[in-house]
């Protein structure tokens, strides 16, 4: 079938989901979120542990079912996704544990038949590089190495769309930095769309265009990362200077009160938009946030 | 130009575009990066540093809307020609606006006298001649 005809080519976004809200047993995990990611965005989402960042990838990639809502990859429901989808992708699990009897090299023989754009070469140059024995077993490797094997397997698809949950959980810096490199030089030559988690915010800020941060079981900030200096800042109010205690202030992001009676707050605007009145008032102080302090000041 | 002459630092409040601006900005003003001296490919310094092609593409474009580089077709990015001379003294003094603001905020929160501050700071400049 020509793929020029099907409906889905012609849409720009990679991933969108609409309300997605999922629960286990009685607890919430992700209330209404709404997410839609164009063709070619290197998306970061950070939240702390427990926010629902692996239930939200896997419920995009359709391998959990919503409560309520829909998620759609390349158009096409995430549930029920067709081989011609699923091809496209490459995702690497926060806990790489499939095919773990097998011996490396059978692996992506067995792997690589299936793929119509597998990259021999690619596995080839990777394990050499990465140093991994290709004749071991994969449940005898160490996690480092494991989540390095399931990277180039994700990588060899050529996929374009590439999703990868924490995936530098378990390398070391040195091949941190490679991974990074190589989402960079994908989204640079091949426009590869990447969706990745990480609680390292330095490693989001240097690859991401966009970050989303989900906290409170939905999206507290989703912003354009160049960006975030001018659109996101702290609002320290000082005890008795203005009274927020009965209003929000426009573009509130999150507040604490600190025991004195004073207040910080994190506001968003549009870029190019004002801050609202309330920066100006006497004693009030807005503060630059890099992503580190954003992610603190909001989470905690 | 190779791309490791820059340096990006993550976590800075600058965001990270802003920091490949103003740093070839400098290089530019200060003459070490000449008219027609090529810059690094966007992917080239995207993946040398592990940096969004996005961010660094809109670091250049910046520049080449500032009249500082030119697109040569083939060739991608070059320094401008008069990049430095097209600059006045206004213009260079600008590019040290965020540093100059930084040191006056914290001379401020030292309490340090204007005149010991200038004093200070035309010493340097004489030092350095």
């Amino acid at each position: 079938m020509s793929a020029v005809l099907r409906p889905e080519m012609s849409s720009n976004a990679s991933i969108r989901c609409e309300r997605i809200t999922k629960r286990y047993a009685r607890q919430t995990v992700l209330r209404e979120v709404t997410l839609e990611v164009p063709r070619g965005t290197v998306l970061g989402l950070i939240g702390r542990n427990g926010a629902g960042k692996t239930t939200l990838i896997r419920t995009l990639l359709g391998l959990e079912e919503p409560n309520d809502g829909r998620a759609s990859v390349f158009g096409e429901p995430s549930l029920g996704m067709t081989d011609f989808v699923k091809q496209r992708i490459g995702y690497v699990p926060q806990q790489p544990d499939a095919f773990a009897w097998m011996r490396v090299a059978n692996m992506f023989e067995f792997v690589g038949r299936q793929y119509p754009h597998w990259d021999k070469e690619f596995v080839e140059l990777s394990l050499a590089r990465w140093q991994i024995p290709a004749e071991r077993r994969l449940a005898n490797l160490s996690p480092g190495e494991r989540q390095r094997v399931a990277l180039i397997r994700a990588l060899a698809v050529n996929p374009e769309l590439l999703v990868l949950d924490e995936p530098a959980s378990a390398l070391d810096p040195v091949a941190r930095r490679d991974l990074l490199r190589e989402i960079v030089a994908r989204a640079a030559e091949n426009g590869t769309t990447v969706f990745f988690s990480t609680h390292i915010v330095s490693d989001l800020e240097r690859v991401a265009s966009r970050v989303v941060f989900l906290h409170g079981n939905r999206i507290a900030v989703d912003a354009a990362l160049d960006d975030l200096a001018e659109t996101h800042a702290r609002l320290r109010v000082p005890a008795g200077s203005v009274d927020l205690s009965a209003n929000r202030v426009s573009g509130e992001v999150s507040r604490h009160v600190q025991p004195d009676g004073s207040m910080t707050l994190v506001i968003a605007r549009d870029r190019g938009a004002d801050w609202p009145e309330i920066v100006a008032a006497p004693g009030v102080r807005l503060d630059a946030l890099n992503l580190e302090d954003l992610f603190i000041e909001v989470a905690r | 130009m190779n791309a490791d002459r820059l340096t990006i630092m993550p976590g800075a409040t600058e965001p990270i575009y802003r920091q490949i601006g103003s740093q070839l900005r400098r290089l530019i003003a200060s003459g070490q990066l000449p008219a027609g001296e090529e810059l690094p490919s966007v992917r080239d310094v995207a993946v040398q540093h592990a940096v969004n092609p996005m961010t660094v593409s809109r670091a250049y474009c910046q520049l080449e809307a500032e009249g500082l580089l030119t697109r040569l077709r083939g060739k991608g990015m070059v320094v401008a020609v008069g990049a430095h001379a097209n600059l006045s003294p206004e213009q260079r003094l600008a590019r040290l606006q965020p540093q100059l603001a930084d040191i006056a905020r914290q001379a401020r929160e030292l309490d340090i006298p204007e005149r010991l501050l200038v004093q200070r700071l035309k010493s340097l400049l004489e030092d350095s001649e």
